[in-house]
């Protein structure tokens, strides 16, 4: 089954024109994902690798009726433009590649998301794989599949490097993936931790998950809190960076926007702390991970 | 970014928002208000008025020797430069009030109490505000309805992160001010605010010609990010470490392993050979270097080949060649084609280059550097 991806998702691409928008939709291509439209204001009537161009996500979806997957890899000045496009055009799932996008346009993104009922990933995310199945965004680049394998593990994680170093390790130790998704590591971002725990609870393919955490914000606090309160039952495995940033001065800015500290919240030790007392295994390193799901 | 309270306070006046009457002033300048007043030294650290930052005058004759005392003092580490003088406001009530980003209602949240050093302890409370609405006073007392939507002018108007007002004071006329301001910018609006500061370090020292020449790389080319992020630290092993999330991760292993990092830096996206050329000749410009740890995860998109000859190449330009052990960890497209070309350049130059694919785990190689640099045999 897997989550977000599946057999049935079909892709529109925000931004196809641009030098990373139309080599990730012919990435998604060769894995074997259905990509029917793309979208660039003024460039209408154009082709990207076979891939009809429109003017507005509405007339991408008046022509292409079929498409519940919108992949946003425009400059980060337009991109609230385009995540309102395909909010209001009721798109279900919308992956937002664009890193350094202003917070505001983010939480303003996010409110019209929740009004309209659609699911944001990202921003600054590297993208969602169902291996075997499709994929939408950068995640396992141009061949995923000496990275990735089909299986029953869900990872989520807020580095999109991470999410195919934590993959591959799982890979060499025989264990798939069901969904791997790259939530992103900003402040605000559309789905956390929790929104996909629920996800994978549902999925029948997915036996365990695996969370890549790092300082800042209470998305890994949340995460323990909704395994305390028993509504994700299946086992967790968690890794938690950001230690040594913690040494440096309160609020310098390194790694992800997000992985930043102001006063106590946020901390290492209360997301170890909350995680370890619902019961999530921590690794100490990535390489650990495989044993702790053992 | 965070601001020093004169430039906060820049941004709550352009709003409406009552400031005291203030002037900044630097070690040799004349002072125009007269006491009683309020000496305060701008600096970027927290809870001045702990480490007495901020001093009270009450007499016209004790200006003088307060202030050039304030101005020989470090205050949390950071050399006091510059000092606003403030007409001093007689307070009647105290309040905290602020608007920042939640990751519990992930979006803006007001939060309100009484004030002073501490108010998030002593009961602030936050609510959340909706971001297409905009703020309309609810959770304010009637009295601090208007300062509270001047406020939240300042937080959309210069897209900020935090816009603080501690305290938030009505004086014994009833009138509001902002006794002090607590803005931190979010940097990813730059190109879109019009009013520009100057870079700060928040080490509490001037920033080092690494850190300026680090951050000069990404200037006008946005093909992946290189030296951005860089700060100079310590230690005598020099990093250049990937991806925002992979480089914090590989910093934790080096110093769980009792390394010491020279340096943070990180690059991402897909960074042209030229940009790493250039971080490299930065970062190893130190001296009495150790070892050199260039290291990342699988990557996804960013070409290993071409980082990879961008750190051989800056290699080779650094006036003196590098004696010290050099430990590669690298996955990603082009890793094998970069790892061919790496050794026969090391051995062409002589550089002790030890280099480990993405079959090696990424923070194991923390430890084989941490022995080489420091020469443990175990």
């Amino acid at each position: 089954m897997a989550i977000l991806v599946n057999q049935n998702t079909k892709v529109l691409v925000q931004g196809i024109t641009g030098k990373e928008g139309s080599k990730v939709a012919l990435q998604m291509q060769n894995y074997g994902t259905k990509v029917l439209a793309g979208v660039t204001p003024g460039k209408g009537g154009q082709e990207v690798h076979g891939i009809p161009v429109y003017n507005t996500v509405s007339e991408a979806l008046e022509n292409h009726p079929g498409i519940n997957t919108s992949l946003i890899s425009v400059p980060n000045f337009a991109v609230f433009g385009a995540m309102e496009e395909a909010i209001k055009s009721k798109t279900p799932l919308i992956n937002v590649f664009t890193e350094h996008v202003p917070i505001a346009d983010t939480a303003k993104a996010i409110a019209l998301a929740k009004e309209n009922g659609v699911r944001i990933v990202g921003p600054s995310s590297m993208g969602i794989i169902s291996p075997g199945i499709g994929k939408v965004g950068q995640i396992g680049g141009e061949d995923p599949r000496g990275v990735f394998r089909k299986g029953n593990i869900g990872v989520i994680s807020k580095s999109g490097g991470m999410a195919s170093e934590v993959s591959w390790i799982l890979t060499q130790a025989g264990m798939g993936q069901s969904t791997v998704i790259g939530i992103g590591g900003d402040i605000l971002e559309g789905s956390s931790f929790v929104d996909l725990l629920l996800e994978f609870e549902k999925d029948p393919q997915t036996e365990s998950v695996v969370l890549f955490g790092e300082i800042g914000g209470t998305y890994e606090e949340e995460a323990a809190e909704l395994i305390k309160s028993g509504k994700f039952t299946k086992p967790v495995v968690a890794f938690v960076s950001g230690l040594f940033a913690e040494t440096l001065p309160s609020g310098t800015k390194l790694g992800h926007a997000g992985a930043i500290i102001y006063g106590d919240k946020g901390s290492y030790k209360s997301k170890i702390n909350s995680l370890e007392s619902a019961g999530v295994k921590i690794a100490k390193t990535p390489d650990e991970i495989p044993n702790l799901l053992k | 970014m965070l601001l020093f309270e004169f430039e906060g306070k820049k941004l709550f006046k352009n709003c409406g928002i009552n400031v005291p009457e203030s002037q900044l002033v630097g070690v040799s300048d004349e002072i125009r208000i007269n006491a009683p007043l309020v000496l305060k030294a701008q600096v970027l650290s927290g809870k001045r008025a702990d480490s007495g930052g901020i001093v009270v005058v009450e007499k016209q004759q004790d200006l003088e020797t307060k202030l050039q005392d304030l101005f020989g003092k470090t205050v949390n580490g950071e050399k006091v430069e510059r000092v606003l003088v403030e007409e001093m406001v007689e307070v009647g009530k105290e309040y905290y009030l602020s608007f920042s980003y939640s990751t519990e209602t992930r979006g803006p949240v007001m939060t309100f109490g009484s004030g002073g050093t501490g108010a998030e302890e002593k009961g602030a409370k936050s609510t959340a505000v909706d971001p297409i609405k905009g703020f309309n006073g609810e959770g304010l007392p009637s009295e601090l309805v208007e300062e509270g939507k001047k406020l939240w002018e300042v937080f959309i108007k210069y897209d900020c992160e935090l816009a603080e007002i501690n305290p938030l004071v009505v004086d014994k006329q009833g009138k509001v001010w902002a006794l002090d301001a607590k803005v931190i910018l979010d940097d990813e609006a730059d190109f879109r605010r019009e009013e520009k500061f100057v870079e700060r370090n928040l080490f509490g020292r001037a920033s080092t010609e690494a850190e300026i020449e680090a951050r000069k790389i990404d200037e006008g080319d946005h093909r992946g990010t290189t030296g951005s992020v860089y700060w100079d630290l310590d230690g005598d092993i020099a990093v250049i470490a990937a991806g925002g999330g992979g480089s914090v991760v590989n910093m934790d292993a080096l110093i769980a392993q009792g390394g010491k990092p020279a340096n943070y830096t990180e690059h991402s996206g897909n960074p042209p050979r030229e940009k790493l050329k250039r971080l490299t000749k930065i970062v190893l410009g130190k001296p009495n270097l150790k070892g050199c740890w260039f290291v990342g995860g699988t990557a996804n998109f960013t070409d290993i080949y071409e980082t990879l000859m961008g750190f051989v190449e800056g290699l080779k330009e650094l006036p003196e060649k590098p004696k010290y052990p050099i430990v590669i960890r690298r996955g990603g497209p082009n890793d094998k084609k970069a790892f061919e070309e790496l050794k026969k350049i090391g051995e062409e130059e002589g550089f002790d280059f030890h280099i480990f694919g993405r079959e090696t785990p990424m923070t194991s190689t923390a430890k084989i550097m941490v022995d080489l640099a420091y020469g443990h045999t175990s």
